[in-house]
């Protein structure tokens, strides 16, 4: 089990964030997220791994600088 | 209390004003040369026109300056205000002090905001702003004393060089056992022998019991403040608490303040955690994105950069409350404590490094190569102690690195000095020779648009290379972005008023990440609201990261995410509590544009501010060289067929980048005559009479010089 945004969401081997985007059904494109206290951006989503018992923050860096 | 020897040159006792409704409703003219003191009103029309913050200040510089006025003549003026806004101590980021003066890399108006406790302290002493005009004689103090009531100008005599230890010993003796009581203004060694020298404004750390540093960095103010003879400005007050900035309705406030404070101690753990790693996590994101400006802006991104993010310096900074200004919950000045610098005149000693931010780490690391924390850290500290900024040194010795190594410069020219991308020892000895005003860190230390000219002069390297890698735009050095794949970002540094700072427009992720802005309308208005937008936090006294760095979960489900309209309407009852002026967010937008408008025509009294100032090097726009277009050759090539349509199976790399120049050179013309437009500008950049007219700013002197400009009804 994993927390995304303090909700639990049943977690599995191998899965990514991208996976766990798309179950998630948000169409808000993510450029970060957090896994943890690693920060992850969306050329990576397809090859991060969450691992079990993550927090999951989806980070909406909009305007920034 | 350590025995300082201070000559009193002046003193002027005055009778300290309440503040009411954020404002002192007076101002504090100190001229060095003829030892004057003056207490000038706050007129009602200055409010409502020029709000506070940096439009007090450009309105006391534009009186204080003649068209012909350069940065180095008496009459230049130091101006410095909070606004309306700031000293709030239960609203995040109202702590801001904006500084104006003409610059002496520019010619015109140059404006930087920094936290610290200056801004309110002033403020509450009894002056909405303060301008220091003339030069003295010996090296001098200010001090405005608000619990006493009384401003002096001090002589000081064997003060200490560097910014730290002259802080220290004048938040100690002037502090009298309150050392909180106490904010500095003060500069170095190195913007004496620089044009990029800064200011460090003071705030006193009661945890770690020292004065802390925040950076009023662009633009060489410094210099202007070094130029001066001024060795400080020392400002003492008393306890803030709500009711010293007198708010209309204290209700209201409390209301609004804790809706954005508690939001930010929920939300920010749970996002960028800037309370724990300050900026430090915009490193790898840029990285991943490909616009962390790597070997001056050649590339964006290096193997090599989560060694300068967020995850090393999470380990490295010193914990503790880091609030640059009272009850801030973003708090996210962090710090180094017991950093040991190998260089320098603190070698082997163990100093407490202010730093080092996002700009910093681009720019005193990854833009020269360097991905050691460490030296990141050291430069950031030799910076501050020097007063010189930590970009415009990053920018202009990463420049100086690129002729170095493509062979337009040599060792015979940077006394022997290996400059090569990633030499730090290099970086390091060109730094100090920047305080000690010798060798080529002299040279470096005149920017990147002299050191061009040098370059080309003395040591006849190629004019046209140079001006197209050389990153600084009406003679400011780029902050650390990469710009080549968004056009948008490209006008945000370009068309910004005082030159290539991401302050007024930061419009990367937007453009290229989400693209929200794809035609060149979308961009235009962009550039209109961004910049309007993000003015008004200067005109309050405000810091904008409590606007968009911590953003609400519901955000994204808004019509318009970019703008967080939720705390654009919090920034609005915010103002309506504390001045109350009733408004709403169109409002603040109208403020803004007056002030932007206004400073746009200082530039043309300057005689700047018309489009060929607007202009922007190559390298902010596309790969200068084969080797760049190769590194993202797949990119270029695919925009080139797919997007403009272009055949390019037989061509060279030199004829593709020739190709790609010409549209994307025609594209950032297009953007600017849209962004001209939207502004109600001419087809020259400048405001035209109705414009100028609609936001009430048709001063007879404005008008007249817009006239000689040819712009007519």
């Amino acid at each position: 089990m994993i927390k995304v945004r303090g909700k639990e969401h049943p977690w599995r081997e191998g899965m990514t964030i991208a996976e766990l985007l798309k179950e998630l059904g948000s169409s808000y494109p993510y450029a970060v997220v957090r896994v943890n206290e690693k920060v992850v951006s969306r050329p990576h989503f397809e090859n991060t791994t969450i691992p079990d018992q993550a927090e999951i923050y989806l980070v909406p860096m909009i305007s920034g600088g | 209390m350590p025995e300082l020897g201070f000559k009193e040159i002046r003193t002027l006792q005055y009778s300290r004003p309440s503040v009411e409704k954020g404002y002192a409703n007076q101002t504090l003219a100190v001229n060095l040369s003829n030892s004057e003191i003056a207490v000038k009103p706050v007129t009602a029309q200055m409010k409502e026109i020029f709000v506070g913050g940096k439009g007090f200040d450009l309105w006391l510089l534009w009186n204080a300056v003649k068209g012909t006025t350069r940065w180095d003549d008496p009459e230049n003026a130091i101006c410095i205000s909070s606004g309306p806004l700031g000293g709030t101590p239960i609203y995040p980021g109202s702590g801001k002090s904006i500084v104006t003066t003409l610059s002496p890399t520019t010619g015109s108006v140059m404006d930087s905001n920094v936290g610290g406790y200056f801004g309110p302290y002033l403020k509450f002493s009894g002056f909405d702003a303060l301008e220091v005009q003339g030069k003295a004689v010996g090296e001098t103090i200010v001090l405005i004393d608000g619990i006493e009531g009384k401003v002096q100008i001090l002589e000081c005599g064997g003060m200490p060089e560097d910014a730290y230890e002259t802080s220290r010993m004048l938040t100690e003796h002037f502090g009298q056992g309150k050392p909180r009581n106490i904010s500095v203004v003060s500069s170095g060694p190195g913007a004496k022998h620089t044009l990029m020298g800064c200011l460090n404004f003071s705030w006193y750390d009661a945890g770690r019991k020292r004065a802390r540093y925040k950076q009023a960095g662009r633009g060489g103010i410094g210099t202007v403040f070094a130029h001066k003879n001024i060795k400080a400005l020392v400002v003492r007050w008393d306890t803030v608490t709500v009711s010293t900035n007198q708010p209309a309705d204290d209700e209201a406030l409390k209301e609004v303040a804790k809706l954005h404070s508690r939001e930010i101690v929920e939300l920010d753990p749970k996002q960028n955690e800037m309370a724990k790693i300050g900026t430090t996590h915009i490193v790898t994101i840029m990285n991943d994105y490909d616009l962390l400006p790597t070997h001056n802006f050649r590339y964006g991104s290096h193997p090599q950069a989560p060694n300068i993010g967020a995850e090393v310096y999470r380990r490295i900074f010193d914990k503790g409350f880091d609030g640059c200004w009272i009850g801030c919950t973003v708090a996210c000045s962090h710090g180094i404590k017991d950093f040991v610098p190998f260089t320098g005149p603190y070698k082997g000693e163990k100093v407490f490094v202010d730093g080092p931010e996002y700009e910093t780490i681009a720019g005193c690391g990854s833009n020269l190569g360097i991905f050691d924390p460490f030296t990141v850290a050291e430069l950031n500290f030799y910076c501050d102690a020097y007063g010189i900024d930590t970009i415009s040194f990053g920018t202009g010795l990463a420049f100086a690195m690129e002729c170095y190594e493509a062979g337009l410069i040599n060792g015979t020219h940077t006394g022997g000095l290996e400059l090569s991308f990633g030499n730090r020892l290099s970086a390091l000895e060109v730094l100090h020779q920047m305080a000690r005003g010798e060798g080529f860190g002299k040279v470096v230390g005149q920017g990147v648009r002299k050191m061009k000219q040098i370059f080309a002069k003395e040591y006849g390297a190629d004019e046209s290379f140079m001006q197209d890698i050389g990153m600084e735009a009406k003679g400011l050095e780029f902050s650390e972005y990469m710009t080549k794949e968004s056009l948008a970002q490209q006008g945000g540094y370009g068309l910004a008023l005082k030159g290539p700072q991401h302050d007024e427009a930061w419009l990367i992720f937007l453009d290229i990440v989400h693209n929200y802005m794809p035609t060149f309308e979308q961009k235009a208005e962009a550039l209109h609201w961004f910049p309007m937008f993000r003015t008004w936090f200067g005109l309050c006294g405000l810091c904008k990261l409590p606007w968009n760095d911590i953003v609400p979960e519901d955000n994204e489900e808004t019509m318009e995410p970019a703008k967080i309209m939720k705390h654009v309407e919090w920034y609005a009852r915010y103002l309506s509590a504390v001045t109350g002026r009733k408004a709403s967010p169109d409002d603040l937008i109208a403020m803004s544009e007056r002030v932007y408008n206004f400073q746009r025509v200082f530039n043309l009294k300057m005689g700047f501010g018309t489009r060929e100032h607007d202009a922007i090097p190559y390298r902010a726009v596309g790969p200068v060289t084969a080797d760049e277009y190769e590194s993202r050759k797949e990119r270029y090539d695919k925009q080139l067929a797919e997007e403009h349509k272009q055949d390019i199976a037989e061509k060279s790399t030199e004829e593709k980048i020739a190709l790609l120049r010409k549209i994307r050179e025609e594209k950032y013309e297009t953007l600017m005559d849209a962004v001209y437009k939207r502004r109600g500008w001419t087809s020259e950049g400048i405001p035209k009479l109705e414009t100028v007219k609609r936001l009430g700013i048709d001063f007879p002197e404005v008008v007249e010089l817009l006239r000689t400009r040819g712009v007519q009804e």
